[in-house]
């Protein structure tokens, strides 16, 4: 056929792009991945991606633990509600490591996130069934995703106060005392802010906590609107790096949620390329939503759509006025859709 | 009459007399329904619940039946021209419809029409006609862009099945409006077999768009053309219509091409004639956003990548919003396309013209600009028209030379093209040569090219009407009334001129749009657009950069290279992100993750930071309107006086106690203040009612409001916001957020064109861009829906080649046929089931599902019968479903033991019996087993138990489903890339029937499978063995019994026979005979006395009987007497009078 595919170089947005060629049926070729290192980590350096159709259904999957499960759920997202039947993701692995976001803070951020697109039901949740830590790993996860055909418009361009605070300390195969200690701590600087703040400690224990020890913080602050900005902090995996005390870890995931709440927006900055893609594949209306200051993540993506569904989105720094009191610089992005609809999906 | 106008004579209102009485009344009890009611009440009492509740019913069924699934408005403020589609068999008037319309429409006249014509008809609306051949291809693909089709329809020959073709091509691509146009009605002579006629085909054309579809009567010509009141109702019609958006129109962005531009390099032509070309095809925008470099599909040609996409001045705008109620003449511009632009000519452009060829000739110029120049020139040759240099230049008629490299002047110069040397020559030639001949020359092609046509029509209407044929109409397509339409062309044209006054691009490139002259300015103005365009960009873009500070530069990168670090600090904590993109090298093989390290700077264990986002969260300040404060006040406003009714307390609001006081106080104070309260004062009645009624409002809606209200409502909001989001944007910005929208006049360039497209284009067939989403420009499986055509006369045969009409595309493809067991298992069928939908799999262009289809067998050739084989849906786009087929395998015992048997011929390995180890087999007589395992010898059999013992005749079979794999066979269509003439000729893959016939092969059948003379042997059955223990111990009556034939009787057993002696027989003879005539004699006798004696019984019996009947008679008249007086007393006394 005429469709040219589209070339990238190097192994970095990787996600990105396979996600995007599939959805929008365009094959990708990625060149020069680590090709200037000894260690390559594939087998060439060259990885050409024809994307065929979605089929979902019930799905296990063995993570490498080099990266945690946040990094295939991220992906996972993204398709889900394109498949031809629901999915039912099984996927095993470390549950919660730093470089990604962690399956906790997806679920209590990138779902609600989703449902404002149309995304929800019965099937839809996300279930952590196992907790597994860093360099071990063990843990299971439970992804499950409706089907749908068409995806909303959205508009959020307010995205209200802050009404509460929740959050999960979990800790695995240490102390269980470790999560009370982050409580306190993260308490002691949120609760200048806010009285409602409630930090649920998760402690698994026996089978389900995974093969290595580890604990951390994850915290969602949800607005009135509905909005939800998290921050999390894991504690450094057995055997790497200098040890945290957990009551520096409770202290510093509160203040990165003090600084995500500073940037705002009615996306938090790990779910901001999600919000975009489902804007871009809703139907041919405008979307609206407000931002803190885009990532580099998200900065990639916004090119990648722009490659991949010929859209370009309206970008407009708003700026706080003189006597608000309301964080950093927003951005409001504005699109729309291409109005894509899911072709995996059988009709009956 | 004595000057002075008699007034007509005035209505006199009766004021007295019943009618004025009644009127009164009427005036009076104007309710009279009520009154009725009231007056007879037990007539519309419930004389059933039950009926009651079924009107009931039935009424809210239709109620709801009314409603549709809402959309979201996505209709551009300035829509682009309603696609008219004219359709009809040949020689049906269509030709003459359009001139009419277009006449009706602009006052002007033209002459032949060969491609879409796009005309102002109304302040808000345009409208783009488009003639529609005979030809299944073209039919298909105006459907699909057809917005209305007008269906013509000739009433002295009733429907034809090209009618009826397009009708079902319409309803599977979505159902455009359609009108249908009754024409040559004045054919007939009789009234009323008129009336006949059109209530016929007027219920008949009901039954296939919709009850009530209007259908237009088009009663008779009047020099040659339609009669013009009934042309201007029609026109009406059309202009006030409104359409619902098609699904398939909606989603998908198409252009209906108006020009097209070869942009070849022309010494890569001259080098390589079949290389392939680059074009840009211009029209307008249709559907939906179109983005740049988006996959296109153009319908008989193939997939394209565009190359670029460009939004052009309107050629054909719509006139200003002015407050006027009808648009002056001028108002009403045509737009003709290139194809038909040859016969729009203007004289008082020569002069430039010429000009213009003379500096292309002396300067190289590009491409671009020897295009137009040939254009040009083909301008200038149509200027004038002499019909008597007709007959003179017949001998340029290799009108349509394949050889030609440019379509556009096929008119002219189609012979001087042999000669190598391009434009330059040409371009002196034609100069030599003037206006005059080269005009009439086109004419004569023309003419030429009609003859040519009329004659493969009328050997056409032949074929398909047979022998009912009649020369109807009066000739229409004449030469000589072309050249006299062409006439009031240039008036308006120089009135536009005159009238325009913007700057001077501006103002050309609105010529060329609203005259018909516009092509002449499209060698400059095509170059000068492009410089300009890319002028504006620059601009526009660096406007742009200016507005919105970097952000969009930084993310979409910029055209212009300029780096302010100014802005990066300017954004502060937003710019720091943008560090990693400079060094891009650097960041290709990074990490991959969606973390958002945060930069370290903000140090959160500084008051001042923490205050920085204090106001995000509840505990913190709220706006001026949402203030806690406020609220709290407006509520007390709105609910201040109450009375707890427990207590009995009233609780006063506090502002009306200060009010009060207030009132107590002010008194005394001057009135300005005073003034001033009252005002406020008034101004918070009216907020509190404002705020009251809108409670009132949310409350009561929400009682009443269903699903249906808030989704019409949402939907409607979400309209607002798309119209209202990019507004004020400038196109250039605009273009690369939303696309290019619908409505724009575009100009898409396309590279990489078969040469074919190039060198047979012919204009009347319509070049459409359909525009893909996303993944629908690959190929893949597909599972669809199908049924045979019910007024298709075959059934399909699977992996026929079939050619189907899907989305855009026009593809033959290999179908396989199934059907859905009850267990799910789709079983391959052979052919299609007659009245039933079955499943097919193909493998083809994916297509979102729910799109529909047809199918045909063939493109080519006139058949009589429905051309339409099959219509369906898709329903899947992969090959989930694996279409099987039933293989049975088969053995026979060589060793039999009890129930084991030893099986072989099945398979031909040990290994393939493990396969199918376990698998139940089974006997022809019925006998049912397993497979057990494979035996070493011979290889391929194996040891299966049955339920019962076998007999060495039986044979072993096992069902098994084979899968069957769907053929790759994709073969777009490729129709307008034939030479022009032959469009609708083309031919795929051959069916195996077609292939047969046509190379003479006759099937030779398996002689087993063939019918010989049925030949039994007779059966001998063995005796039935009855054990003797068994037989003792069955009943007597099932006890076999001694059933030996009988012997022979013995002689002393045998009776002896009587032989009489001569005198014994006498004897015995005459004694008989006298007894017998005794007794003869006797009951001769007595019957004597029996007859007699009845005799005179019935003789008395007759007298009694005329004695009976006298009786009665008697009886009967003394009756008749007595009631003929009682009559007569009766009448007597009714004349005196009423009896009381």
């Amino acid at each position: 056929m005429a469709s040219e595919g589209l070339s990238y170089d190097g192994c970095n947005f990787f996600r990105q792009r396979l996600v995007l060629s599939t959805l929008s049926g365009k094959r990708v070729k990625i060149k020069n991945i680590r090709s200037k290192e000894d260690d390559p980590g594939l087998r060439g350096t060259v990885l050409f991606y024809q994307p065929g159709l979605l089929y979902g259904g019930s799905v296990e999957h063995e993570c490498n633990p080099q990266r945690s499960i946040g990094y295939y759920l991220e992906a996972l997202l993204m398709l889900g509600a394109f498949m031809k039947t629901p999915l039912k993701a099984t996927l095993r692995g470390v549950t919660n490591d730093r470089t990604d976001p962690t399956v906790d803070l997806l679920k209590s951020t990138a779902l609600p996130l989703m449902k404002k697109f149309g995304i929800d039901g019965e099937g839809f949740e996300l279930k952590v069934v196992k907790r597994g830590m860093a360099p071990g790993g063990g843990g299971e996860v439970v992804f499950t995703c409706p089907v749908r055909r068409t995806i909303r418009p959205i508009q959020l361009t307010d995205p209200g106060k802050i009404k509460r605070i929740r959050g999960v300390a979990y800790s695995a195969r240490v102390s269980p005392q470790m999560a009370n200690r982050i409580v306190d701590s993260a308490r002691g600087i949120l609760n200048q802010f806010l009285p409602d703040i409630y930090i649920y400690t998760d402690h698994m224990k026996g089978a389900n906590s995974g093969k290595s020890p580890g604990f951390g913080l994850t915290l969602v602050a949800e607005t009135l609107n509905g909005c939800f900005l998290s921050a999390e902090m894991t504690s450094t995996p057995q055997g790497q790096g200098d040890p945290v005390l957990p009551e520096d870890l409770g202290r510093n995931c509160a203040k990165l949620l003090l600084e995500e709440v500073h940037r705002g927006g009615c996306v938090d900055s790990t779910n901001q390329s999600l919000a975009l893609l489902l804007m871009t594949l809703g139907q041919q209306d405008v979307s609206k939503v407000l931002l803190g200051p885009l990532s580099p993540y998200t900065i990639e993506f916004l090119r990648h759509i722009r490659d991949f569904f010929q859209i370009m989105f309206k970008i407009e720094v708003q700026k706080p006025l003189e006597d608000e009191r309301k964080g950093g610089d927003k951005v409001l992005l504005t699109g729309v859709g291409v109005g894509y609809s899911n072709i995996n999906k059988t009709l009956k | 009459m004595d000057g002075k106008v008699r007034k007509p004579k005035q209505h006199q209102q009766k004021h007295s007399g019943p009618q004025a009485e009644k009127k009164k009344l009427k005036k009076h009890g104007a309710s009279t329904e009520t009154d009725e009611r009231k007056r007879n009440p037990k007539a519309f009492a419930v004389q059933s619940a039950v009926r009651m509740a079924k009107t009931f019913h039935r009424a809210q069924d239709i109620k709801a039946k009314k409603h549709h699934i809402p959309l979201v408005d996505r209709t551009p403020l300035e829509p682009p021209p309603i696609v008219v589609v004219v359709v009809g068999p040949p020689k049906v008037g269509k030709s003459t419809l359009v001139r009419c319309l277009i006449k009706n429409f602009t006052r002007q006249k033209l002459g032949e029409i060969s491609g879409p014509v796009t005309i102002v008809s109304g302040k808000k609306r345009r409208l783009t006609f488009m003639e529609c051949n005979n030809d299944i291809n073209t039919m298909i693909d105006l459907a699909k862009v057809a917005d209305l089709v007008l269906m013509l329809i000739d009433a002295s020959f009733g429907f034809e099945m090209e009618t009826f073709e397009f009708l079902n091509i319409c309803q599977v691509h979505g159902f455009p409006r359609i009108m249908g146009v009754l024409t040559h009605l004045d054919s007939f002579k009789n009234n009323k077999t008129l009336r006949k006629t059109k209530k016929n085909l007027k219920h008949r054309f009901w039954t296939e768009v919709y009850q009530g579809a209007k259908l237009f009567y088009l009663s008779g010509m009047v020099y040659g053309e339609y009669q013009t009141q009934e042309v201007k109702n029609l026109g009406r019609f059309i202009s006030v219509m409104k359409f619902r958006p098609l699904v398939w129109q909606t989603s998908h962005p198409y252009v209906l091409v108006d020009r097209m531009e070869d942009l070849t390099d022309p010494e890569k032509v001259r080098i390589d004639p079949k290389c392939d070309r680059t074009a840009s095809l211009y029209g307008y925008l249709r559907g939906t956003h179109l983005k740049n470099k988006g996959q296109i599909h153009i319908p008989g040609v193939g997939d394209f990548q565009v190359k670029d996409v460009n939004f052009l001045p309107d050629p054909c705008p719509l006139p200003d919003a002015q407050k006027k109620r009808a648009l002056n003449e001028k108002e009403h511009a045509v737009y003709i396309d290139l194809p038909a632009s040859h016969v729009n000519q203007l004289q008082a452009e020569m002069q430039p013209t010429t000009e213009l060829v003379q500096s292309l000739i002396d300067t190289h110029a590009t491409l671009d600009a020897k295009m137009a120049a040939s254009k040009v020139s083909l301008f200038s040759g149509s200027a004038t028209l002499d019909p008597t240099d007709i007959s003179e230049q017949s001998g340029e008629q290799a009108l349509w030379d394949p050889k030609t490299q440019r379509e556009r002047r096929k008119v002219l110069f189609a012979e001087e093209m042999k000669d190598d040397d391009e434009e330059d020559d040409e371009d002196e030639e034609e100069e030599s040569e003037g206006g005059d001949e080269g005009e009439s020359s086109g004419e004569d092609d023309l003419s030429e090219e009609e003859d040519n046509e009329e004659d493969c029509l009328s050997a056409f209407l032949k074929k398909s009407r047979g022998d009912s044929v009649k020369a109807s109409g009066p000739p229409v397509k004449k030469s000589k009334v072309e050249a006299e339409s062409e006439r009031p062309v240039f008036a308006d044209s120089e009135d536009e001129l005159e009238m325009s006054e913007h700057e001077k691009e501006e103002e050309d490139e609105d010529e060329e749009g609203r005259t018909p002259c516009f092509i002449l300015f499209v060698s400059t103005g095509a170059l000068k657009w492009k410089e300009n365009l890319q002028l504006k960009a620059s601009q526009a873009f660096l406007r742009q950069q200016e507005s919105a500070p970097n952000l969009r530069k930084l993310v979409y990168g910029s055209v212009v290279e300029v780096e302010d670090d100014e802005d990066e600090e300017e954004l502060g904590g937003l710019f720091r992100v943008s560090r990693p993109q400079n060094n891009k090298r650097f960041q290709a093989n990074d990490l991959d993750s969606s973390h958002f390290h945060p930069d370290t700077t903000h140090n959160w264990d500084l008051e001042e930071m923490l205050n920085s986002i204090r106001d995000c969260f509840v505990t913190g300040k709220w706006e001026e309107g949402q203030d806690a404060a406020t609220l709290l006040k407006e509520d007390e406003e709105l609910y201040g006086d109450f009375e707890d009714l427990e207590t009995g307390e009233v609780q006063k609001g506090q502002k009306s106690e200060a009010d009060s006081d207030d009132d107590g106080d002010n008194e005394v104070e001057q009135s300005e203040v005073k003034m001033d309260e009252e005002e406020s004062r008034k101004n918070k009645r009216l907020e509190k009612k404002r705020r009251l009624k809108e409670r009132f409002n949310a409350e009561y809606d929400d009682g009443d409001a269903t699903y249906f209200d808030d989704l019409k409502e949402e939907l409607q909001k979400q309209a607002e916001l798309n119209r209202a989001e990019f507004e004020d944007v400038d196109d250039e910005t605009r273009v690369q957020y939303e696309g290019f929208r619908p409505g724009m006049y575009v100009r898409l360039e396309i590279s990489s064109l078969p040469c074919e497209f190039v060198t047979s284009f012919d204009p009347h067939y319509p070049i459409i861009l359909g525009g893909l989403g996303s993944s629908e420009g690959n190929v893949g499986y597909l599972q669809m829906r199908l049924k045979k055509h019910r007024w298709h006369d075959r059934i399909l045969k699977t992996r026929d080649p079939l050619i189907l009409s899907l989305g855009w595309r026009r593809f033959q493809t290999i179908p396989l046929y199934h059907i859905e067991d009850h267990n799910g298992r789709h079983r391959l069928l052979k052919y299609t089931p007659l009245h039933m939908h079955c499943g097919a799999s193909i493998w083809g262009p994916i297509t979102p599902q729910g799109t529909g289809f047809l199918a045909l067998q063939s493109l080519t050739g006139i058949k009589p019968n429905f051309r339409i084989a099959a219509t369906g849906v898709v329903l899947d786009l992969d090959k989930s479903v694996t279409v099987v087929k039933k293989l049975k395998l088969i053995g026979y015992p060589y060793k039999i033991f009890k129930n084991t048997s030893f099986i072989k011929g099945m398979f031909n390995t040990v290994l393939e019996v493990a396969k199918f180890e376990g698998a139940s087999v089974r006997t022809v007589s019925g006998i049912r087993g397993q497979i057990k395992k494979a035996l070493s010898t011979p290889p391929g059999a194996y040891r299966a138990t049955f339920e019962d013992r076998l007999l060495m005749s039986d044979i072993v079979f096992l069902r098994s489903w084979f899968p069957v794999a769907v053929p790759q066979l994709y073969n777009p269509v490729t129709s307008l890339l034939l030479p022009i003439g032959q469009k609708d000729s083309w031919s795929g893959m051959r069916t195996l029937g077609q292939l047969k016939h046509d190379l003479g092969i006759r099937y030779k059948p398996n002689s087993d499978s063939l019918y010989k003379p049925i030949t039994r042997a007779p059966r001998r059955f063995n005796k039935l063995h009855i054990p003797k223990e068994l037989q003792k111990a069955l009943p007597f009556k099932n006890k076999p019994k001694q059933q030996q034939p009988k012997g022979k009787t013995s002689r002393d057993l045998q009776r002896p026979s009587v032989i009489r002696e001569p005198h014994e027989r006498k004897v015995s003879k005459a004694l008989l005979q006298a007894l017998s005539t005794v007794h003869n004699y006797n009951r001769k006798k007595t019957h004597m006395v029996q007859h007699s004696k009845h005799k005179e019984f019935l003789k008395e019996k007759g007298k009694q009987e005329d004695a009976k009947l006298k009786r009665q008679k008697e009886a009967r008249k003394k009756l008749y007497r007595v009631m003929g007086q009682m009559d007569q007393k009766k009448q007597r006394s009714s004349l005196k009078g009423q009896p009381k």
